[in-house]
């Protein structure tokens, strides 16, 4: 009786928490959003349901919500595996933005493999580049104690003028009227499954997260990952090897960032452009899902999925609306705005160590 | 005019905007918050600014409200920030995406894709100081800038002065130290944030409206400020939050960007990489930095800094 009646009072509390850290502040960004959707003088609840109606309400849109989620999942999953320890990997942007350009270069290349291999070569190339830009900021944090945040943030910048330079110069395909990299070959990109715009990228995106949610649930490295969050002196004490768990966080969330990009990129862009990433971006889309699902993996795909959605159903809603689709990224950063507060706790010691530590 | 010194000319514009930005920003880096929205609210008075020129055909209006606006962020900032506890960087995300989606949101709505002024007052106005105006070289470009552009190097010295010789200066730089200790000989270290962050929205608000009035001579485009109040973060960190220093570091990026610019009628391409200068320096600092406070640390393990 007590056994069922604590666990019915952890479950209470956490639904609590879930109410008014996750479902309040999304509410409430709609809210707002429909009072600017008022003010251009359409009606909110027939835009709102007919952004739904076009993500969810049929085949199509229920594919296109999967197949666009794919991305979504990794960049959410990269953040919230350095979230949850409590670094703050800002530069999943950019790490994306390299994964997707070097899969995007190699891809448009000839190769004499099949396109299994040829699709798996272009991930590869995406991860590793991913992985090799996460390791600056992993080794100034773990060796020299810089702060991450910061370095995060200005690297995506230089990540993505770096770029912008080099599909301007050496990669530029001159036979576009834009400024891009070539298209990839044929063997490089997933082919779409079915009638749809599903590819088997979604479900390796899938897997990643299957894979993390095992890693963090029951694995030793998945406990420390959340010991150094909680307290990484603590986590040190108890035999947490923290300088080189730290570069395998990052590397781990460097390496899921550039196989978003590369995944992107293979499924969807197929080319590099200065839009690759879209407005606001997939890495900045994953901090909103990392918030939105609490840095929790299974959490992370249900706000990937939402989030998604609401991308979708937006992007086509100019069509039967006056609403410009920049309504979305309104309600994203009012949702982020709104989800960057934990307004209550689950538990509270933990949110006093949060505070302490946070800036 | 020959190219070094349209370079350096031009140097001293491209820096203003982020000087601004920076001279603000110091007070709330001093107070120990980290505000990356200096970026959005940069945007939003460039936005503003324009806006308002042009529909109510006064200027300075236009800049009253674009102040008042940028200011609301900085509240929106500090109350989320501050007074809920919640992550800044987080927050300050926020504001800035805030900036750009409502800034693009309204211009789609208003069916433009960017805004000009064509009969832009201030940008106009230049100032042709007497006696260097005719000094052969430093007279062009010393000489010849807007209003905006001489208030902001002049504020440097008003920046240093309400930093170290002022009572809210004191409390500025006694909260970022300690806190605890600030509280404890009972000054409202909120209020005291709340007036830092105030401040670093003023000064870019001011940097916006010299972006989009100066720089550009009356153009607002999507997501036009790309990276300036980054930038001004970067020249904060470099110069420490000391008024001087950061911007130096501030003109160090405005000749950076201005090289990117100025060279690439030569260079090609190329010169697009001084873009990217500002962003590895900053790193390079931090790292020096760091290596220099940890030199004599000999604990054991890992510790947070």
């Amino acid at each position: 009786m007590t056994m069922f009646s604590s666990y019915h009072i952890a479950w209470n509390r956490r639904l609590k928490s879930i109410f008014f850290n996750s479902i309040l502040p999304v509410l409430a960004a709609f809210f707002l959003g429909a009072i600017i959707i008022l003010f251009v003088g359409e009606n909110p609840i027939s835009t709102y349901y007919q952004m739904l109606s076009l993500s969810l309400f049929h085949l199509d849109g229920i594919l296109r919500t999967l197949h666009v989620a794919a991305p979504l999942i990794l960049t959410g999953l990269a953040i919230a595996i350095t979230f949850k320890a409590n670094i703050f990997n800002m530069g999943v942007e950019g790490q994306a933005l390299l994964g997707g350009f070097f899969a995007g270069i190699v891809g448009a290349q000839a190769r004499n493999i099949s396109p299994t291999l040829n699709v798996a070569f272009c991930l590869f190339v995406g991860i590793a580049s991913g992985m090799a830009f996460a390791m600056i900021p992993a080794i100034l944090k773990a060796f020299f104690h810089v702060n991450e945040m910061v370095v995060t943030l200005m690297l995506n910048y230089a990540a993505s003028e770096s770029l912008t330079f080099l599909s301007e110069g050496v990669f530029r395909d001159n036979a576009a009227g834009y400024v891009a990299t070539p298209v990839i070959r044929k063997s490089a990109m997933f082919l779409k499954l079915g009638r749809g715009d599903l590819t088997a990228f979604f479900f390796i995106s899938f897997s990643i997260f299957i894979l993390m949610y095992f890693i963090m649930k029951y694995t030793k490295l998945g406990y420390e990952i959340i010991a150094i969050g909680k307290n990484s002196q603590f986590a040190e004490a108890i035999g947490a090897r923290v300088h080189r768990k730290i570069i395998i966080i990052m590397l781990l969330s460097g390496g899921i960032s550039g196989l978003a990009g590369a995944g992107w990129m293979q499924s969807e862009r197929f080319r590099y452009t200065l839009n690759f990433s879209g407005s606001p971006g997939l890495g900045w889309d994953g901090m909103l899902i990392s918030l939105l699902g609490a840095h929790d993996p299974i959490g992370v795909v249900i706000a990937a999925l939402f989030y998604s959605a609401l991308k979708v159903g937006m992007s086509k809603i100019e069509l039967f609306t006056e609403v410009p689709r920049e309504i979305v990224s309104v309600i994203q950063g009012l949702m982020i705005l709104f989800l960057s507060v934990r307004y209550i706790t689950y538990d509270a010691r933990l949110r006093d160590i949060f505070r302490r530590e946070s800036i | 005019m020959n190219i070094a010194n349209k370079i350096l000319s031009d140097a001293i514009l491209s820096a203003v905007p982020i000087m601004l930005a920076v001279l603000g920003g110091i007070f709330a880096y001093r107070a120990n918050v980290l505000n990356i929205a200096l970026e959005g609210m940069m945007l939003l008075a460039s936005f503003f600014i324009c806006f308002f020129t042009l529909s109510t055909g006064s200027y300075l209006l236009a800049l009253i409200l674009s102040v008042i606006l940028s200011v609301a962020a900085g509240l929106i900032f500090s109350f989320f920030g501050i007074t809920l506890k919640g992550n800044v960087i987080i927050v300050g995300l926020a504001i800035n995406l805030f900036a750009s989606a409502l800034t693009a949101f309204i211009l789609q709505v208003i069916g433009k894709s960017n805004l000009v002024i064509h009969d832009a007052f201030f940008s106009s106005y230049h100032i042709h100081i007497p006696l260097i105006d005719k000094t052969p070289i430093i007279g062009s470009i010393l000489s010849n800038h807007t209003i905006l552009t001489y208030l902001s190097y002049s504020s440097i010295l008003f920046m240093w002065y309400l930093m170290y010789r002022t009572r809210f200066g004191v409390y500025v730089r006694v909260v970022g130290e300690n806190e605890d200790a600030a509280r404890a000989v009972g000054i409202n270290t909120t209020a005291i944030k709340y007036w830092a962050i105030a401040i670093g929205a003023i000064t870019s608000a001011f940097g916006g409206v010299s972006l989009a009035m100066d720089e550009l001579g009356g153009l607002f485009t999507k997501d036009m400020t790309a990276g300036r109040g980054f930038i001004a973060i970067a020249a904060i960190f470099c110069g420490r939050g000391k008024p001087g220093p950061s911007a130096l570091y501030a003109m160090v990026f405005g000749l950076a960007r201005s090289l990117s610019l100025n060279l690439s009628i030569y260079a090609g391409s190329v010169a697009r990489l001084f873009n990217a200068v500002p962003y590895v320096v900053i790193v390079i600092v931090l790292l020096g930095a760091s290596i220099v406070k940890n030199r004599n640390n000999h604990q054991r393990g890992f510790y947070n800094e």
